[in-house]
């Protein structure tokens, strides 16, 4: 006994601890969270359990209107498999799609705990397209004739409607007065009330400062020139005319604002006056959008510890990004901008070309489950379609609850007639297998709940590998027996028969699990790099099941039977040799 | 007893299998391919009283629709896929469930077409992955027995074993498709890959033994050895076998309905994949030996 306490001690602790994994529904270490509100609080397939059942509608992404397919047209295949692809990364489960008619997709779950993130991940379009920023961009005034002013004058600048605060000065402030022809007064007109509306609007997003506003610059040619910018909203028509007038800049002489006077001088006998539209931020298409992206993770970022989401570009977009990045580099006035469903994110400029492929995105107000989220919808790629939710419903399992909880309780029986069997059989050793049988049971189940991913969701597949693993488990003990049995026939003690025995075994049971682990390996490779979710989950379980059972056939079986042959039992070989 | 002796009874007896197997996989439609893979119909299904899922899957079942799946929504809706139905058919399936139940007033919320659930794709990737693994298995075995003469032999018999496995459950399935009706869906595709498992695992064991004896005795005469190899994990190969069996055959008998092909699937892999261990991949290993195929022309030509 005293020399199994080691091998006990870590059959007892492995004991405890899957007892503790199963005996729990939910385990929460930290942010190590598992189990549910099923069976053992296992993660079961929709086979095993029920779940959401939700049907979308695909639509078109201008008129809203139901979306029609052409004849013979993927689009809804490929927003199925990028909805598949967004639920397996996610790690909702083992989810059924299916397309229904012509325009529809059936979406069943299993057991969603949060079904409101399952909807937001499935539902999102989730384009992401970057922009070319172009800060203070001169733009003729479309329409507007070169040379538009008929006459100009400095005048005083009328105090009530200019828009412009004369701020308690008494001097007499200068303003431009320019007569336009009736024809470019309208095309004026229209800029500066276009251009205002943007300006309020903006002004309205409850932001303090304008981050980039667009301008009119005016330019006096006269005796000597003078051009400055001013805001449409600083303009004024004056009315039943053509004139508009515009408020003077600062005097960089007197550090005042420009009289009457002096604003005369500058125009003189022939000034001429000009305008250019200046847009304070021009969006160019570079044609760079989250199709380029090989993939998107969710991080911090160094220095402020936000959250961010990580990018990494395919060829095409490191290119693309590449160039734009080394074109831009230390330009104040060119940013990247960077949008996610027409949501602005983030508009930086860029500091030193980046040639690598990378780049991170952050958002004002980001929350670490948030960029999770992001970076999963695009490393997904953006729906082809975009999609409504037409129906939300719960739904029982596929094998249906009455036939699931019949399977389970002869299940049972079948487990208790092997038990019955191996020690009718095999007496005490049959009995101990049993005993190791159900412990086996319990470590497999518990590592399937606490392995990370859903690959280890127990569907019909799962529960096909943990039958073979059971009986490759079985298998072992029994491949144990026999030769322990051999060996008793040959008049050796109990003990060194249990010894030899094990060791004789002991290549067989490796070959045939090697065996099974390495076709395990090449299924999940291969279904890996297929994309088959739930090939790969039956090996993974399959490979678990295969591990643990030689682990229970060396540990658990072979200590329990070397203590019982040191015992008084081990000198009643009667024990051992089965019925002929 | 003389296994190795009797080795053309147990080709004799695999051939009878696996030549009505292959015919009926030949002759079309073959494998009856289930609602998993071609899709079919949905509909939801309303009742203005509660019943319960396995009454109106025994409801179905007898009105032809045993590969329906059946969903509960709630108490009183379910949604079930079945084959594809023309009109005609959906309200022969609503009348017929109305003459067992008059009282209860059914109406169809929703009637559709639908995709298969599992991509054709899927089915092909899994033979390639399947493929790929026998193939890093039949290395494995190169390397594990290296130790007896002919090495490349016992790779080749175990892959047999395992093909000759999936040729007959196919085969059995195809007649079964036939005879009763039996459709494959995707519990089908795991159990075939776990049968294979099973038959790997089986082979190795009995080829273990072998390995054993004969490096144990050295001497003696191939077919005596594989005899006594297959006698002394006899006990072994019966008694794994029957535990699964009795665990497949008590689920099939007091378990749920839904999942009975696949059982069946399983079942038969047990009974199969434990025959072919002895039957045919130490029987290909002696028949190598003792030169069968050249006998078999040589006698041939004497005849002649």
């Amino acid at each position: 006994m005293r020399r199994h306490y080691k091998q006990l001690i870590i059959i007892g602790i492995i004991i405890i601890l899957s007892g503790l994994t199963l005996g729990f529904q939910k385990i929460k270490i930290g942010n190590f969270e598992r189990g549910g509100n099923t069976i053992l609080g296992l993660s079961l397939g929709l086979e095993l359990q029920g779940g959401s059942h939700l049907v979308y509608q695909a639509i078109n992404a201008d008129s809203k209107e139901p979306f029609i397919p052409t004849e013979g047209s993927l689009e809804m295949d490929s927003l199925k498999k990028s909805i598949e692809r967004r639920i397996a990364s996610a790690g909702l489960g083992e989810p059924i799609i299916q397309i229904i008619g012509d325009n529809r997709l059936l979406i069943q779950m299993p057991g969603v705990a949060d079904p409101d993130r399952a909807k937001s991940i499935i539902g999102e379009t989730a384009q992401l397209v970057f922009k070319h920023r172009k800060l203070d961009v001169a733009r003729q005034i479309e329409g507007l004739s070169d040379n538009s002013a008929i006459n100009i004058y400095a005048s005083e600048e009328l105090n009530n409607d200019t828009g412009v605060t004369t701020s308690g000065t008494d001097q007499k402030l200068g303003a431009i007065y320019a007569e336009l022809s009736s024809e470019d007064a309208e095309i004026f007109s229209n800029l500066i009330s276009r251009m205002s509306d943007e300006f309020y609007a903006e002004y309205s997003g409850q932001k303090t400062f304008l981050e980039n506003p667009s301008t009119i610059e005016v330019s006096i040619e006269g005796n000597s020139s003078l051009k400055y910018r001013v805001f449409a909203i600083q303009i004024t028509r004056k009315e039943n005319t053509n004139e508009f007038l515009f408020p003077l800049p600062p005097n960089p002489a007197n550090e005042s604002n420009y009289d009457v006077e002096s604003a005369n001088n500058i125009i003189g006998e022939n000034g001429k006056i000009f305008f250019t539209e200046i847009v304070g931020a021009l969006d160019e298409d570079i044609g760079l959008t989250g199709d380029d992206l090989a993939t998107s993770y969710a991080g911090t970022h160094a220095n402020s510890g936000q959250p961010i989401v990580n990018l990494i570009f395919k060829e095409r977009g490191t290119q693309i990004f590449g160039e734009l990045t080394q074109q831009i580099a230390g330009s104040p006035t060119d940013q990247i901008a960077i949008f996610l469903d027409e949501t602005e994110l983030i508009s930086p400029v860029v500091e030193s070309p980046i040639v690598s492929g990378t780049s991170i995105i952050q958002g004002r107000d980001f929350t670490l489950e948030q960029v999770k989220d992001i970076s999963l919808l695009l490393e997904s790629g953006r729906l082809p379609l975009p999609i409504e939710l037409l129906k939300e419903r719960n739904v029982d399992a596929i094998l249906g609850a009455d036939s699931l909880e019949k399977s389970l309780i002869a299940g049972i029986i079948g487990l208790c007639l092997v038990i019955l069997f191996m020690f009718l059989y095999y007496r005490v050793p049959g009995l101990i297998a049993g005993i190791a049988l159900i412990i086996y049971t319990s470590i497999v189940l518990s590592i399937l709940k606490l392995f990370p991913g859903n690959l280890t969701t127990l569907n019909l597949s799962g529960v096909a590998a943990l039958i073979l693993s059971i009986g490759m488990a079985v298998d072992a003990n029994i491949l144990i027996f026999e030769r322990m049995k051999e060996e008793l026939s040959q008049g050796r003690t109990v003990l060194s028969s249990i010894n030899i025995g094990f060791n004789r075994a002991w290549p067989a049971i490796r070959d045939g699990n090697v065996s099974t682990l390495i076709t395990c390996a090449v299924l999940f490779w291969f279904s890996q790099q297929l994309g088959e979710t739930v090939l790969q989950g039956f090996a993974v379980t399959l490979a678990i099941g295969v591990v643990i059972s030689m682990f229970s056939a060396i540990l658990v079986s072979c200590t329990f039977l070397r203590i019982l042959a040191n015992s008084s039992f081990g000198k009643k070989s009667i024990l051992y040799i089965p019925t002929k | 007893m003389d296994f190795a002796g009797k080795r053309f009874w147990f080709y004799l007896i695999s051939l009878a299998v696996i030549i009505p197997g292959i015919i009926f996989l030949i002759i079309a439609p073959g494998l009856k391919t289930g609602i998993d893979f071609t899709g079919g119909s949905t509909m939801n299904l309303s009742l203005s009283e509660p019943m319960t899922q396995s009454t109106l899957r025994k409801e179905l079942n007898n009105l032809g629709y045993s590969e329906a799946t059946i969903q509960r929504l709630d108490d009183n809706s379910f949604f079930i896929r079945t084959k594809e139905l023309n009109e005609d058919k959906k309200n022969a399936i609503v009348n017929g469930i109305q003459n067992n139940f008059p009282q209860q007033i059914i109406e169809v919320l929703s009637f559709d077409l639908v995709s298969p659930i599992v991509a054709n794709e899927t089915v092909i990737n899994a033979f390639w992955a399947v493929l790929a693994a026998s193939f890093f298995v039949f290395i494995y075995i190169l390397w594990a027995f290296r130790s007896v003469p002919h090495t490349i032999r016992y790779s080749f018999a175990a892959i047999t074993a395992l093909l000759h496995d999936t040729i007959i459950i196919l085969g059995i399935f195809a007649i079964l498709g036939k005879l009763m009706d039996i459709e494959v869906n995707t519990f089908f595709l795991f159990a075939i890959v776990t049968v294979i498992g099973y038959s790997i695992n089986d082979t190795i064991v009995i080829f273990d033994r072998l390995r054993e004896n004969i490096n144990l005795y050295p001497n003696d005469n191939f077919s005596k050895i594989v005899n006594t190899s297959i006698r002394e994990s006899l006990g072994r190969s019966l008694n794994t076998s029957i535990t699964l069996l009795i665990t497949l055959t008590a689920l099939l008998l007091f378990g749920g309905s839904t999942i009975q092909t696949f059982l069946l699937v399983l079942l038969f892999g047990v009974i199969v994949g434990t025959y072919s261990s002895i039957g045919v991949a130490s029987q290909i290993l002696v028949s190598w030996e003792e030169n069968d195929i050249k006998k078999l022309f040589s006698k041939k030509n004497i005849t002649r």
